[in-house]
Formats: structure tokens, sequence, C-alpha cells
């Protein structure tokens, strides 16, 4: 880890040594443990130390970048060079209106020194006691436990400086039996979030409960959402549609919802549906500022079903006239929504099920990619424990199913919201909140083998 | 301190610390990046990036440890750290691991360019871009457009506590164009060479092959077109499966089924595992007559093309699927030893800071003998679809469902009329299996995947496939809601 004094210090060297009118430089730095587990043991265990530093090279309208991690002054000083290089290659772009102007960020807490400190050896008990869970039942275990720390710093030449530590853990369990499997997962930026026992049952209850499953008919069916499948469907609707880039370009599903700049859009989800991003909520995946250092605003992207807006970087907001809303993710690439919250309703998962005549309870989907942007239609699988829902209750588990459905149509379909919601964090920093749901119709296409 | 001066210094002092094994790798990575969008200049960038990574085996378990500081107090601490891990690993294991025979391969190589992608100029490079651009920009109706060219040289130096001692420097070259097309309530795209970018292990000849620009406008054109094509049927019926899609059929369906990592449950809780048990080694027809699967690393240009893999294992050439019969794996050392097989070199890190997992290297399926015009005039009925726009395959890789940008109808042994959103869906042995036919090499194609995911943390591997056009009866085909 570097820590405040060093990070700045080095970007204010580097900076140093830009010719530009303009430059940015924004420093990303992680420190990883990563113990995998797979029948019943640890089979890769890993920890790396990177310091990567990504530069943006301003003249006039031209814009040019470079990457570094060696951090010698003449690997930092040949970096600059080629990032101006770069700029000055470049055609001037009419929309490119510089960078963005200093603003200061709320301090945000997502420390804590003992997921920072966390041992392989720690890690290993960890592990050790979810398998154990696992081998009581006679099942396969596998997953990954790790923990680490994330550093992010931005210095540009209009006076930009901010900086942010954060650590991070994670936990995910699958559990296999001849039949069937389980899942869980829980991620936060502190390792005493994680109630790993609880997670442990969560995946062995599913893959004990699956054993036998039954095929049935693909078709429509109502469903109940377990929080890791709505996940799923926000992480979709954020990459295929929710940064302002798919917007401009007509490739959003948001296109055919949106209102005119500065006016409500019309109404694509049920009412019972809100979504809106907010990097700083220590609720989330708390990180304070965007990589080109612009404080992380709330956006309220969908409320009570409508459509709002999407999510800005310096240069999608630039081109509408407005400011951005600190959504640019990694250094280059689109503005993306990657803290994600769904209000939560009120029924427990208990009275969704319950509500359901005739249904299907799915834990998760897998390897869902978009068929179509319009409406944003996926096709996955479901995963890791699917059960057969008859009169409130569930009867049988069920093979698992092929499904094509609009994610769109599939959140205007909501009936009930879980009151419980749970931050489901990805490996790259992309986390939701959400709970489960109970929507009236999902299109089943297939079913495997 | 010389390099290979570090590399010793971080084997004695893994041997010193207790390690049985130790393999260290150093990578040295540069990167020339060109995107343009509708007119713009999006991203011009060079990415470099250095570290070093220790691998080792203690008490018979894995650590892994790296840093992109390489120095010597910087490598002694993760050759440390690499010990210390390793010792944590063997409080949760299965047993020592076996990695069978020594490996001791030493000696250098070089991708084969007949030109260095970095002695064009970026003035050069992004002229091609811009020009195709104009191109695409020309027709009416597109409302995006992108272009991409991507250039990579690697130097990676491995050795081993066995003796190996490997150098190479291995070139890639990439590129590739989309036009979108927005109207009457469709959102439709084409790209071209084939989905997000073609890519290989070439030189700057391999880009300028593509002409970008001479393709530009029919790209442009065909996606407005689709605009206002019909939908693709619902049915089940005779498919005629392009050489780009049949690539990326292969990579999910066959390429991912045939790790061995997977097979033994190592990726269980994130990519998945196979449907290929080792019970099914030579004892289970994949596909029909007509398939015929090679897993090859010494096959350019194909992505995954080296002299040896990152244990040290030289690159060679694998049968993964004789006449339909399924005969080889993609195997480590490890995985290999387990089964009582030599491992054939398919073990890939794709960077410094990431162990080598088992990777598809160009796994192809070999030319059949049909022309693509004979093949599509012996058709009666049915649809010829092409170039990826969706994939999706269930964890055991059983249960796909593709999408691609075109497809046309079959009548009568002629191609007909266009259409848009064209999907189809099946099991995988039972697809391979209605295999009734495969072009020869006129229409083959090595194409290039330089986007697979895999491991954790993840990795993104290059692959290769080299496919022609192959037809497939009876299959379900328009799915979509």
């Amino acid at each position: 880890m570097m820590g405040r004094e060093a990070a700045l210090a080095l970007l204010d060297k580097a900076l140093g040594y830009s010719k530009a009118q303009e430059t940015d430089i924004f420093l990303g730095a992680q420190d990883l443990g990563l113990s995998r587990f797979a029948g019943g043991a640890i089979h890769q265990n890993v920890a790396h130390s990177d310091v990567t530093l990504n530069i943006r090279s301003v003249t006039g309208k031209r814009l040019g970048r470079a990457t570094t991690n060696d951090l010698s002054d003449a690997g930092v000083q040949k970096a600059m060079e080629l990032a101006h290089q770069n700029a000055m290659l470049m055609p001037e772009d009419p929309a490119f209106n510089g960078l963005p102007d200093p603003s200061d960020a709320a301090n945000v807490d997502s420390w804590d020194e003992s997921t920072a400190q966390c041992s392989p050896k720690a890690r290993a008990q960890i592990v050790r006691g979810i398998c154990l869970q696992g081998k009581e039942h006679n099942l396969n275990v596998s997953g990954a436990c790790r923990t680490g720390v994330q550093e992010i710093a931005v210095v540009s030449s209009r006076g930009t400086r901010a900086y942010h530590a954060g650590t991070f853990a994670g936990l995910i369990i699958n559990t296999m039996s001849e039949t069937s499997a389980g899942w869980a997962k829980g991620g936060s930026w502190r390792l005493s979030d994680l109630d790993t026992e609880a997670l442990g049952k969560e995946a062995v209850s599913k893959a004990v409960a699956g054993r036998n499953p039954v095929a049935i008919e693909p078709g429509r069916y109502p469903v109940v959402l377990d929080t890791y499948a709505v996940d799923d469907i926000l992480e979709a609707l954020s990459l295929y549609g929710m940064g302002a880039q798919a917007v401009q370009e007509g490739r959003s599903w948001m296109n055919d919802f949106i209102g005119p700049q500065g006016s409500l859009g019309t109404q694509a989800m049920s009412p019972a549906v809100t979504i809106w991003d907010e990097g700083s909520s220590s609720h989330g995946w708390p990180v304070p500022f965007d990589a080109e250092g612009v404080p992380r605003q709330r956006v309220d992207i969908i409320t009570k079903g409508v459509v709002n807006t999407p999510v800005h970087n310096s240069y999608t907001a630039g081109k509408e006239g407005t400011v951005s809303t600190g959504h640019q993710e990694n250094f280059t690439g689109p503005p993306v929504a990657s803290n994600l919250f769904m209000l939560e309703g009120d029924s427990s998962l208990e009275q969704l099920i319950g509500s359901t005549e005739r249904g299907i309870y799915i834990t998760r989907f897998f390897y869902t990619r978009v068929a179509h942007s319009k409406g944003c239609v996926m096709t996955g699988m479901t995963r890791d424990g699917t059960f057969m829902i008859e009169n409130g209750q569930i009867t049988h588990p069920v093979k698992d199913l092929r499904f094509t459905q609009s994610y769109v149509e599939a959140l205007a379909a909501v009936e009930h919201v879980g009151s419980e919601s749970k931050l489901i964090l990805n490996e790259v920093g992309f986390a939701t909140r959400v709970p489960a749901l109970k929507l009236s119709s999902f299109n089943f296409t297939g079913v495997t083998v | 301190m010389p390099l290979d001066d570090l590399i010793s210094r971080a084997l004695d002092l893994a041997a010193v610390k207790g390690a049985a094994y130790c393999d260290v790798r150093m990578v040295e990575t540069h990167q020339e990046r060109f995107v343009v969008r509708t007119g713009v200049v999006d991203t011009l960038s060079n990415d470099e990036s250095l570290g070093i990574g220790v691998r080792v085996l203690v008490n018979g378990s894995w650590g892994f440890a790296s840093t992109n500081l390489v120095s010597p107090i910087e490598v002694d601490q993760i050759t440390s750290l690499a010990v210390e891990i390793a010792k944590a690993s063997a409080h949760s294991s299965n047993g020592p691991v076996s990695l069978g025979p020594p490996v001791t391969s030493r000696g250098v190589y070089t991708t084969p360019v007949q030109t260095d992608p970095f002695t064009i100029s970026p003035q050069a490079k992004l002229e091609l871009l811009l020009q195709a651009d104009r191109q695409m920009g020309a027709v009416k109706g597109i409302s995006a457009r992108t272009g991409n060219l991507v250039f990579i040289k690697e130097h990676k130096t491995f050795a081993n506590s066995e003796g190996a001692h490997v150098e190479q420097t291995i070139y890639e070259s990439g590129g590739g164009i989309m036009a979108t097309a927005r109207g009457n309530g469709e959102v439709q795209r084409r790209s071209y060479p084939q989905s997000m970018r073609q890519q290989g292990c070439a030189g700057w000849e391999f880009v300028a092959a593509m002409d970008l620009a001479g393709n530009a406008e029919r790209v442009a054109t065909e996606a407005v077109a689709l605009l206002s094509a019909d939908q693709c049927p619902s049915g089940v019926t005779t498919l005629i499966v392009g050489a780009s899609q049949l690539g990326l059929q292969i990579h999910e369906s066959c390429g991912h089924a045939i790790e061995l990592d997977r097979v033994l449950g190592s990726e269980a809780a994130y990519a998945g595992t196979s449907f290929l048990t080792t019970d099914k080694l030579n004892n289970f027809q994949y596909g029909s007559e007509h398939v015929n699967v090679t897993a090859d690393s010494v096959r350019l240009p194909g992505l995954g093309s080296y002299g040896w893999d990152d244990e040290g294992v030289p690159a060679q050439s694998t049968p993964v699927v004789q006449n339909g019969r399924f005969v080889g794996y993609l195997t480590s050392r490890e995985t290999a030893s387990g089964l009582g097989l030599p491992p054939n070199g398919s073990m890939r890190a794709s960077s410094w800071n990431r162990i080598p997992l088992i990777r598809m290297t160009n796994v192809s399926l070999e030319p059949g003998n049909w022309k693509l015009d004979d093949l599509i005039a012996d058709t009666d009925d049915g649809i010829y679809m092409e170039m990826n726009r969706s994939w999706s395959i269930d964890d055991r890789r059983f249960n796909f469902q593709f999408g691609t940008e075109v497809g046309y109808e079959i009548k009568h042994g002629k191609l007909g009329k266009l259409l848009k959103n064209s999907t189809y869906t099946g099991i995988t042995p039972e697809f391979w299996n209605s295999c009734d036919a495969v072009c020869n090499e006129d229409s083959w194609t090595m194409w290039g995947i330089p986007n697979c995911g895999k491991g954790q943390p993840g990795q993104i591997g290059h692959t290769g496939h080299g496919a022609a056009p192959a037809r497939f009866r009876d299959i379900q085909v328009g799915v979509m809601t």
C-alpha cells in the first residue's frame, strides 16, 4: 500500500513532468490476497500488488493518453511524453471541453484495518470452515475468499487533488452434489461484516434441497428472484444503457423511455421499482470520486418505474451542457452506473414465495448476455438452486432453464418487492444493493440436460 | 541488477525457504490502442506494464505472489510471501500436488512478423480508422460507428527450479469496425471482420490486409438494411453457420469443455465445469464423422500461438475430436499428471500478476470438402447465420444460445431475403452430431478472440479458432421474445 502522502507526492512529481496545457493523472493501486478452493481444499492461492498511473494530456481540444506501472522517474517521464505526443497526433474534437474543474468529494469511510491486514492463514481458516460444512452433507465445495486494499488518487493541473483508500472483502461459495448445486455470496469493505458460517449454510441448504431436480417445460412462469438474480438484472441494465454514451448513440434501452433534456421520461417499469446510483453511500461500495476526480453524485435513474436520466462523465455531460455526475468508472470507456441501489418493499422472501400460486424460485442467473439492445433483451441460464413453487410453497427442485427475456419488461412485471436488501459486490468493484423480487411473468425458452 | 539475476535470486530464495518447486515469470507488455467513435478519436493510448510473479510448491501446496516493483528487495518479499501463502494452502489441502516429469525447456521464441506494428506511425494507424469511419458515416441512417486497433508486444522470461529458462516475444495485431443503425423501432449493427475486432499473432500486415475502409460502406449499408428486414422465423430447420460465428461456437461449446481444470472442478464456482468428464475420453461421440477438432499452439496467426506455455512446456498440436470421437483435453502439468498423460502446453497467464491457467490455444475445426456455394446450392430450405451478436452457454457447456448480426433465408439452394435478430439454440453434442458438412480451406479462417474471461482474480485470455462454414440439421432457430 502507498498511503496518501506517497501517492499524492508521486502524482505531484509526475505532474511536474508535463509540458501540456492541461494534464490529469489517475492513480489506481491494489493489494489483493485471494484464496480459491475446489473439491474442499485450496487449490489456488495468490497475492498481487500493483500501482498504475493513467495520464491524460490535453492540448486545446486534443486529448492523449498513456498508462504505466513503472514508477521510476524515467518510467513516469516516458509515459508523460507519450501521452503528450498522442494528444498532438489527435484531430481536434469540438465536443471536448477540457478536463473537469476541481471539486471536493465527501470523505467516505471504507477502511478497516483488520481487513487490510488479513493473512493468508486467516483466509485459509475461513475456507476450511466452509469446506467442513459442505463435507457434513457430502457436497463438493468450491469458491473464493478475497481481501485487500484499493487506493485511488487524482491530481490535475486544474487543481484536482483527491485520494481515497478502502478495504474490501468477498466470499463466494458453490456447493455441488451429483445432481444439484447451491450458491452464496457476501461482500463488504469489512471482512467482519461477512457471516461466513451463514453464507456456508445458505449454499449448503440450496444444494441439499436441490437434489434430483425435475425437468419442466419452458414457457412463461411467475418467478421469485433471489437477490443474486436481481443483481444480474441491474448490472445488465447498467451496462447496456444507464450510461449517457449509450443514450447519446441511440443504442440504450433508455432511448425508448427517456424524456427531452430536463424533463421526466415515461413509465418503463412497475411503480414498485425505484433505482438509483450512489457511489458515496456507506451502504454500498463507497468510492467518493471517479477516475476524473469528480465526486460521485447520487443519480435517480428510475423513480417509481419512470425513467429519469443516465449517468455522465465530463465528456458526455459537456455534450449536453451539463456537469459530470462522477461516473467515469475506469480510465477509458464510457460512464457507468456502478453503485446501484433498488428501493426495498415490504414483503419477506417467504411472503414473496407464499404469494405465488405456481411459479419458479431462482437463486441466480449465469452467463447472461444481451440478445437485443432494444428493451435490454437478455439470454442466460438459471443456476445453483432453481425450485418449483406450488400453492405458495417450494415443492421440488427443477433442472436449470434458459431464458430469453427483456429485463425492462421483467421489471415492468414486478408485483412485490422484498423488504430486505443485500449488498452484492463483484470482483471489479461493481456493486448493487438489491432486494428479492416477485415477477408476474418471465420467459423461459429452453432447458438444459 | 540484471533481470536474469533477479530471477535466479527468487529461485534460490524459494529453495532456501523450503519450496520443492518454484517458477518465476517476468513480463513486460507494451500496448497501443486506438478507438474512433463517430468521427471522433475517442482513445489514443500507450499502455506499459512490467512485473514479476513467483509461484511455489511448499508442502505439496501452491502459493503465488507478484509485484510491479522489480527490485531485489521486492523480489525477496514476494518470494517469501509466496512461500507463506503456500504454507497456508497446505492447511486446507487434499494431498500434495504432483507435476509429473520435470520441464527443462530452454530457448528463445519470437512471433514471426513481416512488419513490426510498432514501426508504423500512429498517424497512419489513426488515418486507417478515420477513413473507415468516413466511409461508414457516408451511409444514411447510421446512428453510431466505431473502429478500433490494438497492437501488443509482450516480452516474457520464464524460469523454473527444474532448469527451464525460456524467453519469448509475442506480437499481436488486431482491428475492427462496427456500424449501428437506429430506426423503424429497431437498433441493428454490423461489424467487420468480426464482432469487436479480428486479432492475431502477427504484424502490421495482418491489419493492413483487412481493408477496413474498403468494407466500411458495405457494413454500414447492411446495418441500415437490417432495420427493415424480416424477423428471423421461429422453428426447427437446417442451419449453415458462417465461419466467424462458428469460431465462437467452437470456443464456447468445445474449447471450454475440453479444459481439464474445468473437468476436474477447479473452476466450478465461477466459470463452471464440463460435461466432457474423464470417463468420456476416447469413449464419446462428441460430433458427427465430419467433425475434426485440433488444439494447436503453433498455428499462426492464431492468438494461441507461442513457443512455450507459462509452465515452460513446448507449444504443440493436440487432436481433440477425430471423426466425431472425443480424444483429447487441454492440460496443465498438474492435471495431466493426474490422468497419467503428458502435458500439452496449454497453461497461460494473462499477465505477470496472475497464475497460469489452462487456456485455449488455437482450437480449430479442421476444414472439410465443400465449397460454400455448393453447400448453399445443396440446401433446399434453411437459414445462413453469420457474425456473433450474443452468446451464452450453461455452466457444463451443454445448453447454448447464440445470436448473430445477420441471417439469410435459404430457399431451393439460393440465399434469399435478409433476416434480423437471428438466433439459434441447442445442446452441444446434439448440435455437433447434426453436422453433415464442413466447408473447405477456401473459406477457412483463423479467428482471434481477445476477450476470454476465466479465473479469480479474473484473467482475459487470447485464443484462436480456425473455422469454415458448416451445415447443421434440425436446429432450433428464432428464439426471441
